[in-house]
Formats: C-alpha cells, sequence, structure tokens
C-alpha cells in the first residue's frame, strides 16, 4: 500500500471538481483545504467523485448532533421530564459527559399526555435516545425515546438484581419475579450478543 | 550616528549585531514539542530563545459554570494565561489574576477565535491554558504558537496555523523576534498573530509611539517572522505525525 500523505491545517489538497469533501477538511473558493493534522484518504464511492478526508489515529471528540442514536443513564426524573447524561454517540464512548432532557411527552409515540415519568425510568438505567435538538440557552439537548427500538435497555430493581423485558413497559426480576414499569427498547436481534 | 541606548546598551551595533549577536531579521532559536501530557487531549512545549511556554488545550465539551455564555450556533473559546512565579527576574508575586494576565487572556481568545473553526462544534466550549514558564521577551507570541501546537495536538480543526512574532524598530531598522532587554529598552514594539497561508492577520498589538510612515515597513518584517516560525512550526508537526505513526504501526 503506498504510504500516506500527510497533511497540516491549511494545506491545500485539490480543488472541488476533483473531489467531494468529507470530514477534517473545508471549503474555500472552489479548494478543498485540511484543517486536521493527519493523513489524507480518498475513498471512491460508486460513479461519483471519490471522497477526500483527513483522518487522524486518535479520534477527535465527537458531539451528539441532531438525529444520532445516544446512549445514556438516567440521573433524576421529575414528572414533567427526565435528566439524563449522554455517553456513547453511536457506538463511540465520549470522553466527557453531556446532559440531556428527555421530556415527558418525548418518551413515548401514543397517549403522550398519559405518561409516568415514574413508570417509564428510574435513575441508574441505561437507556437508548435520539437527540431532536441541540437544545436552546437555558436547556441541554432534547432526547426523544418514542419509538419502538428506543427506551430503556439495562434497568436493575429495587433490590438491584438486573431486570429482563417482558413487554414493551414491563420488566421482571428474574429471582424475585417483581415486575416494574418501565418503557422498554426493543433491541434489533443483531445488536444482541448470545 | 546615534544608538537607541539604554544605560549605554547598544540595541543595534554599528556592524548591524544586537545584544545577543543575532542580526535584525533573525528570530531566535525555536524547539517545540507537541503531546507532552496525556491526560489532557492536546499539549504542547515551546522555548523561543529562552522564553519557554507550556500549552495545554482541553475539548470541545460541555460547557460548564455559567450557562450565560453557551452560543447556539459555534464554540466558545475560554483561555487563560498565567506566569510561573519563577518565571520573572524577581519572584512574581501575582502570577494570574492581574490586568495584564486578564488582558493577554482576551487577546488569545480573540485570536484562536479567528482560526479555529468553532461553527463545527456548537454550544460547546474548548479550553486553552498556557502558562510562561521562563519569560524573556515575546511572551504573546510565544503563548500563540505554544497554543497553536497544542490545539493541532488535540485534533480541533482550524484553517490553518497561527504564528506571531514580535518586531521593534530601532535605527530605522525593524528588530524582529524581541528579547526582554530589547522589549525594556525603550524600544517601540509590535506584536503580530498571523495566518501564514493566506497572509491574515489574527491580531495586532502595539501600545508604543511609532511614527506612521514606519508602519508598513514594520508590519512588513513582523509578517515576514511569523512566517519564518511557521515554517518550523510546520516541521514540528509533521515530525510529531511522523513518529506517532510509527508507534501506532501505520
Amino acid at each position: 500500500m503506498p504510504p500516506m500523505k500527510l497533511c497540516v491545517p491549511g494545506d491545500k489538497l485539490c480543488s472541488v471538481e476533483n473531489c467531494i469533501p468529507g470530514t477534517g477538511v473545508f471549503l474555500r473558493h472552489g479548494y478543498i483545504y485540511s484543517s486536521l493534522a493527519g493523513y489524507v484518504l480518498k475513498k471512491n464511492e460508486g460513479e461519483e467523485l471519490p471522497v477526500i478526508s483527513v483522518v487522524r489515529e486518535t479520534e477527535t471528540q465527537l458531539l451528539p448532533d441532531v438525529g444520532a442514536i445516544v446512549t445514556c443513564k438516567v440521573t433524576s426524573i421529575n414528572p414533567r421530564f427526565a435528566k439524563v447524561h449522554i455517553l456513547y454517540v453511536g457506538s463511540t464512548p465520549l470522553k466527557d459527559r453531556f446532559r440531556g432532557t428527555i421530556r415527558k411527552e418525548d418518551v413515548r409515540a401514543t397517549e403522550k399526555d398519559k405518561v409516568e415519568t415514574y413508570k417509564s425510568f428510574r435513575p441508574g438505567d441505561i437507556v437508548l435516545a435520539k437527540v431532536i435538538s441541540l437544545g436552546d440557552v437555558q436547556s441541554n439537548y432534547l432526547l426523544t425515546t418514542a419509538e419502538n427500538e428506543l427506551g430503556v435497555v439495562v434497568a436493575h430493581n429495587e433490590a438491584g438484581a438486573q431486570m429482563v423485558p417482558i413487554s414493551w413497559c414491563e420488566m421482571q426480576c428474574p429471582r424475585t419475579h417483581i415486575k416494574e414499569f418501565r418503557k422498554v427498547a426493543r433491541v434489533q436481534p443483531e445488536f444482541l450478543q448470545a | 550616528m546615534v544608538c537607541g541606548n539604554m544605560a549605554g546598551l547598544e540595541l543595534l551595533s554599528d556592524q548591524g549585531y544586537r545584544l545577543d549577536g543575532r542580526k535584525a531579521s533573525e528570530l531566535r532559536k525555536v524547539q517545540a514539542r507537541m503531546g507532552v501530557f496525556a491526560q489532557a487531549d492536546g499539549s504542547a512545549y515551546l522555548e523561543q530563545g529562552n522564553t519557554k511556554a507550556l500549552a495545554v488545550v482541553y475539548g470541545p465539551h460541555e460547557i460548564r459554570g455559567s450557562r450565560s455564555w453557551i452560543r447556539h450556533d459555534r464554540a466558545v473559546i475560554n483561555c487563560q494565561y498565567s506566569m510561573a512565579t519563577f518565571s520573572t527576574a524577581e519572584r512574581k508575586r501575582r502570577p494570574h489574576g492581574d490586568r495584564k494576565s486578564t488582558e493577554m487572556s482576551l487577546h488569545l481568545k480573540q485570536t484562536f477565535e479567528a482560526a479555529v473553526m468553532t461553527q463545527l462544534y456548537p454550544r460547546s466550549q474548548i479550553d486553552i491554558y498556557v502558562k510562561i514558564l521562563q519569560s524573556d521577551g515575546g511572551n504573546y507570541s510565544v503563548c500563540v504558537n505554544a497554543a497553536t501546537l497544542a490545539v493541532i495536538d488535540a485534533g480541533i480543526p482550524m484553517r490553518d496555523y497561527v504564528c506571531a512574532c514580535s518586531v521593534g524598530f530601532v535605527d530605522e531598522t525593524p528588530l524582529a523576534d524581541l528579547c526582554y532587554a530589547e522589549e525594556s529598552g525603550g524600544v517601540s514594539s509590535l506584536a503580530l498573530a498571523l495566518l501564514p497561508r493566506g497572509g491574515q492577520i489574527a491580531l495586532l498589538q502595539m501600545d508604543a509611539r511609532l511614527h506612521q510612515d514606519h508602519l508598513d515597513a514594520l508590519i512588513e518584517a513582523a509578517m515576514t517572522a511569523c512566517k519564518g516560525v511557521g515554517k518550523v512550526l510546520d516541521e514540528v508537526v509533521r515530525l510529531h505525525l511522523k513518529e506517532v505513526s510509527v508507534l501506532t504501526g501505520e
């Protein structure tokens, strides 16, 4: 494999007619410039122009973006919303926790006004959610679990044992068989490990 | 021929040599290392002659503390400049919080807001901390150069390098990269931070008296000096990239 080309911020890579800009680059006056110090990667995707991007060995900090699926941990609940710490964006762990909010009306898609947060989440639950908004000055990231694949994935009951989901709204402890209410995520089979 | 002098010191001799033996447009020796700390996102150590600075970058991360300076469309850059108590000839009583440090922090913030692509990280914060370990003139320039390397080490996208240098005007000659003796010798000095490839000025600072006829020549000399510093920084970055890639086996 030919050695990859090194580049530094401000290096002119190519013209916008030859390549499509990817990550780590920016456009200026019809030319593509590098914005990171790293290696130039050119990927050919079909008949379109190749995508040019600059990669580093260590991945830079990823920020949750609108529409991204994030994994978060519930820190506190309230009749109106639940506060969470965002831990992973997609499958990339974040170095630093970001704070998010799941409002009562974003917990489910149906019967939004009859939702009780106490019956959907509890502090300490691991939840899969989607970012709907970056929020404004006062608020944190706004998240939603109003889809079948979103919701609680790991939860512990009041005794501390990990519970098993039995339906979209209930989880059961395997030892005491006590059921507790949660808004459970229907995880796709390919993501489950045997 | 009158030489600019203070207590008998000649800032520029008849043969064109300065106090430390340099020529008028010669820069001091620049040595730098990136990635000196593992726990920070980015870090760099830079020496320019006897002035030594350490720069550390954290970010981008969620804004902590006051929520009042959240910007919905871009990241906020938070700079802090401080000097070690042992950095000057007399032990420094107040390393940070005094007026000069606050002003310097503000200048650094303005400089980096011009170069870092903050619109890629809305509602987040990038922290840049610079500490002067030994001060021998050109504090602002050394801080900017060290912080540039630290930001590149952290992987934060930038439009271009930011290179800075100070210049002074003595005997109708611009002197590049002033040391402490020259700065305190009553020389009209100017500090310039430049994005070398586009030739764009990020910050220009001057608080002395200079005749406006000399301004163009001084700015030209500053830009040339900055481009010289830029070449050295470029070499340091490329060397660091090669070293890191050898370690990760690419």
